[in-house]
């Protein structure tokens, strides 16, 4: 990503991030709070990456014990994110790091997961595309995240709500699953959460990289 | 379907309040004796405008997208309706209030009955 439209997120974020708890930290997240404890129920043993930790509402979701690096573009998302990370019962790292241009070593994690991120992040193919990178090959990848519908009237007002979000938050209308596909992982299964808007996405690695 | 009392309790009022205030919008955008089909046509958009602040307010109380989508929902087949029925007859604002509040109601029912459907269809559901 060029470091204009980099500096353009963070910026946006940077901004977000002192009204970020109150649009997300009580409705949304105690009604995910189920799918949530499920999603991150997944997280294993190895090393794992943890994309767009925002001001770290996701962190009271992960088991115990875990080896996690969580990362944003947003130095003051992750400054908010510092408390509950310190409570965080296991070894939890936070970086302030572009998914475009992660300077992690190839082949580097086990996991990684992701929390309505790609909703965000400018270039979502180039994005995954890093993550792919990073991970191990047969490494996963779990996504929860909110993405565009194929039905109408719901694809026609996700449209209609980006036009206003993009400008302070997420775009409502991204073809997520087939952006992952795009970027080279295999996708194991696609579960809806909500209608078809919010899902998760289980992918891995592929073990032997295209010739 | 929720079943959680406070969610639920908390997209009964979005939508009626959104189909509402997306009723209330609808007159005072149209009036009496215009062309039903193009009061419509205004009535859609200015439903669904008029929803979107009350769906993102209460959003952060209730729920992100399950607030958001039937409310959006409920405002855009408020603002269709209402607008209609006011090019048709006239409308009082008690009543464009009340029967704009119903058609949010039947956006949560729509979405509900399209999201049991979804997630029935979905791996893994």
């Amino acid at each position: 990503m060029n470091t204009e439209l980099a500096e353009i997120t963070r910026r946006k974020w940077d901004k977000a991030a002192a009204s970020f708890d109150l649009m997300a930290g009580y409705g949304p997240e105690k009604r995910w709070a189920p799918f949530k404890n499920e999603f991150f129920s997944r997280m294993g043993g190895g090393r794992i990456l943890f994309l767009a930790v925002g001001t770290g509402l996701d962190i009271q979701f992960f088991p115990e014990r875990r080896d996690i690096v969580g990362i944003d573009i947003s130095p003051k998302m992750i400054e908010k994110a510092r408390g509950r990370a310190g409570r965080y019962p296991g070894s939890l790292a936070l970086r302030v790091c572009d998914v475009h241009a992660l300077d992690y070593p190839d082949d580097h994690f086990d996991q990684i997961f992701t929390s309505c991120t790609f909703c965000s992040v400018p270039e979502p193919v180039r994005g995954l595309e890093s993550l792919k990178r990073v991970l191990k090959p047969g490494g996963e990848l779990h996504m929860f995240e909110h993405t565009g519908s194929r039905y109408f009237p719901f694809n026609m007002m996700m449209h209609l709500m980006t036009q206003l979000s993009k400008h302070v938050g997420p775009e409502m209308n991204r073809a997520t699953v087939e952006n992952v596909a795009r970027a080279g992982f295999v996708v194991d299964s696609v579960h809806h959460v909500y209608l078809d808007v919010v899902k998760t996405i289980h992918a891995h690695a592929p073990i032997d990289p295209p010739a | 379907m929720e079943t959680r009392p406070y969610f639920l309790f908390g997209d009964i009022v979005a939508t009626a309040s959104a189909g509402a205030l997306a009723g209330l919008a609808a007159v005072a955008t149209t009036f009496e004796g215009s062309n039903m089909w193009i009061a419509m046509l205004i009535g859609m958009p200015v439903g669904m405008a008029v929803a979107l602040p009350i769906a993102f307010g209460l959003g952060a109380l209730f729920g992100a997208m399950e607030v958001m989508v039937p409310s959006m929902l409920g405002g855009m087949l408020s603002g269709m309706w209402i607008a209609m029925a006011e090019a048709m007859r006239g409308l009082s604002l008690a009543e464009a209030a009340g029967w704009g509040a119903a058609a949010g109601l039947l956006g949560l029912v729509t979405t509900s009955i399209a999201n049991a459907l979804l997630r029935s269809d979905a791996p893994g559901a």
